[in-house]
């Protein structure tokens, strides 16, 4: 089910991106976009009722009943470089509103 | 003594945020870190290196085989000629040049899936600042947008192979795989394609190229159409002509996206009227041509189609890059004669296009041969077809070219030095030097061509459809 939430909020971001020429709207449909992936790849190595993968002797648990840790450490690569992506847009943003007053592409002029 | 593959990304990633503090000493530093690197390149240990302290395969690997050999030997020499032919634009962009460097050899060198994701995007953040200097930010935009596009899908896609492999080492996962039904693995391929296909410049994600290769000047044209743009092939081609080898159908929707990215290039290149926009649409072309022959197995003229526009495409788009600046204009009509008082620049440009097209005593016929010995050997001519066609069209528009720009005037009548646009330098002394010896190396590789073709693979594979050594396995280890 968080799967297909998850690839839902891929296609509305993607769909963001590809309805509008403004901006910021923009760059709110890419971050929409990572949300959606960021939590299909949690979802990848969800497990029901599953426990931390931290193995002890004080608690001992199911090995299969471990969560994937992979994908958690892959998640928080992808939030950090997220991150770095929307702040350069928004710096690309801040750039296209001081050279042509607007946020609008369709008003910035020719392609090339 | 040979040296830990992993300096070759940390030495540009250290300096990267050194220079951030020193700031007056950064064109020092830049040049120290570009050199270093383009030294170092031929002293690196062979093998896979684990990373982090953690056994094969739970830790990041970096391989450096025949292959990512090549494909590190092009990224760091190549941006040592980028910044000695455009020194002074260098200065706004040290930290970016140099963490472009550590990203670029990361992407050739990394030997896991999710690995490739990181060093593809600190290369791609590094791209999108570059092109800031193009001062067009909404062409820089739309290269972020594109790039954040591809970069979900690739991760879509990762993501989906590692659910049904259960692991992220490329070796393990082409083991892996290779197990898996054909059908469920083209999905996850053809989303894994159009996330490289964004550096790759490969149909549909190559809507960037034309904004900002089409406002490059002669650090940024060199830096993507050379730089970046072969690193990616080489990504392009260890993932899907080692890792995930495409089936049938995944095969024949990627090799038909290149062919149509191969035609549609020399179209385009062969309907513009400004210098440095057919030379992109030729980057496209090629890239399209390379992407074909990974996707049909063929690495051996693939590397050499790479080497070739690597190699081509440096004079080139510097050349370009310099000539807008300094007449201010890159429509080649407005530019007539411009090589008649700059015989240097001229000649490398003449010996780049001729070798990108393919003819004879220079590198590029040795590549075109390989490529069409490849398909005719294994029976397929609709291939080689298309390739001919399409260097017809490539030699058509490049003679166009540089009949405007060495002979000045109207087309029958007498050319006269004095009609020409000017006589303004195109190079400074040291990117004359730089452009004089890569076009001495494109006719001595295009006199000795086994040599290139025994560095390349040195297993062998000339003129045949062998690649370039893979130590991809990790117990092997070696040859496979």
């Amino acid at each position: 089910m968080i799967k297909f939430a998850s690839l839902l909020l891929i296609i509305i971001g993607l769909y963001g991106i590809l309805s509008t020429r403004n901006v910021i709207k923009i760059l709110v449909g890419i971050n929409v976009m990572e949300i959606g992936i960021n939590v299909f790849i949690i979802a990848m190595g969800f497990v029901n009722d599953g426990a931390a993968p931290i193995l002890s002797v004080d608690n001992p648990v199911n090995v299969l009943k471990f969560v994937d840790p992979v994908a958690q450490a892959l998640v928080l690569t992808s939030i950090v470089i997220g991150l770095g992506i929307t702040a350069l847009g928004l710096v690309f943003a801040r750039k296209i509103h001081k050279k042509y007053g607007t946020y609008d592409l369709s008003e910035t002029g020719g392609e090339s | 003594m040979m040296i830990n593959p992993v300096l070759l990304i940390a030495i540009p990633l250290g300096l990267a945020f050194i220079a951030v503090v020193f700031k007056k000493l950064q064109g020092w530093i830049l040049a120290i870190g570009v050199a270093a690197n383009a030294f170092l390149v031929f002293f690196v240990e062979k093998g896979e290196t684990a990373i982090g302290g953690f056994k094969l395969p739970f830790a990041i690997s970096l391989v450096l085989d025949d292959f990512s050999f090549i494909g590190v030997i092009l990224v760091n020499v190549l941006t040592l000629a980028a910044v000695a032919v455009a020194f002074r634009k260098t200065e706004k962009y040290v930290p970016v040049i140099l963490a472009g460097l550590a990203g670029l050899n990361g992407m050739v060198l990394t030997g896991d899936m999710f690995n490739l994701f990181v060093f593809m995007e600190i290369t791609a953040i590094s791209a999108y600042i570059l092109s800031s200097e193009g001062r067009k930010p909404e062409q820089s935009f739309n290269y972020l947008v594109i790039g954040s596009i591809g970069s979900v899908l690739y991760l879509l896609g990762l993501i989906l192979i590692y659910g049904q492999t259960g692991t992220l080492n490329m070796s393990l996962m082409a083991e892996k795989s290779a197990l898996i039904g054909q059908a469920a693995m083209v999905l996850p391929l053809v989303l894994i394609f159009a996330g490289i296909a964004v550096e790759a410049k490969l149909l549909p994600m190559s809507g960037w190229v034309r904004g900002v290769l089409g406002n490059s000047n002669a650090l940024t044209g060199v830096m993507f159409a050379s730089v970046y743009s072969s690193a990616a092939l080489m990504v392009f081609g260890r993932v899907f002509s080692q890792v995930l080898i495409p089936g049938t159908t995944a095969g024949v929707i990627i090799i038909v996206i290149a062919l149509l990215t191969f035609a549609a290039g020399q179209v385009s290149a062969f309907r513009s009227k400004s210098l440095r926009q057919v030379l992109l649409y030729s980057s496209i072309a090629q890239s399209g041509l390379a992407a074909a022959l990974f996707a049909t197995g063929f690495v051996f003229p693939a590397v050499l189609v790479i080497i070739n526009n690597a190699a081509g495409k440096m004079i080139m788009f510097s050349t370009a890059g310099n000539l807008e600046e300094k007449y201010g204009t890159d429509d080649y009509v407005g530019l007539g004669g411009a090589f008649v008082r700059n015989m240097p620049a001229g000649v490398a440009f003449t010996i780049a296009a001729l070798s990108l097209t393919g003819l004879p005593l220079v590198f590029g016929f040795y590549a075109k041969l390989n490529v069409l010995a490849a398909y005719l050997n294994q029976g397929t001519f609709f291939v080689p077809a298309v390739v001919l066609a399409g260097t017809i069209i490539e030699g058509a528009y490049f003679i166009r070219i540089l009949i405007k720009l060495w002979a000045p005037g109207k087309e029958g009548e007498w050319a006269d030095a004095d009609q020409s646009v000017g006589e303004k330098k195109i190079f400074n002394p040291a990117g004359t030097v730089v452009v004089i010896l890569v076009t001495l190396l494109i006719i001595l590789s295009g006199f000795l061509p086994d040599s290139v073709g025994k560095l390349v693979a040195p297993g062998g594979g000339l003129l045949g459809d062998e690649g370039p050594s893979i130590s991809l396995t990790m117990e092997k280890g070696g040859d496979q």
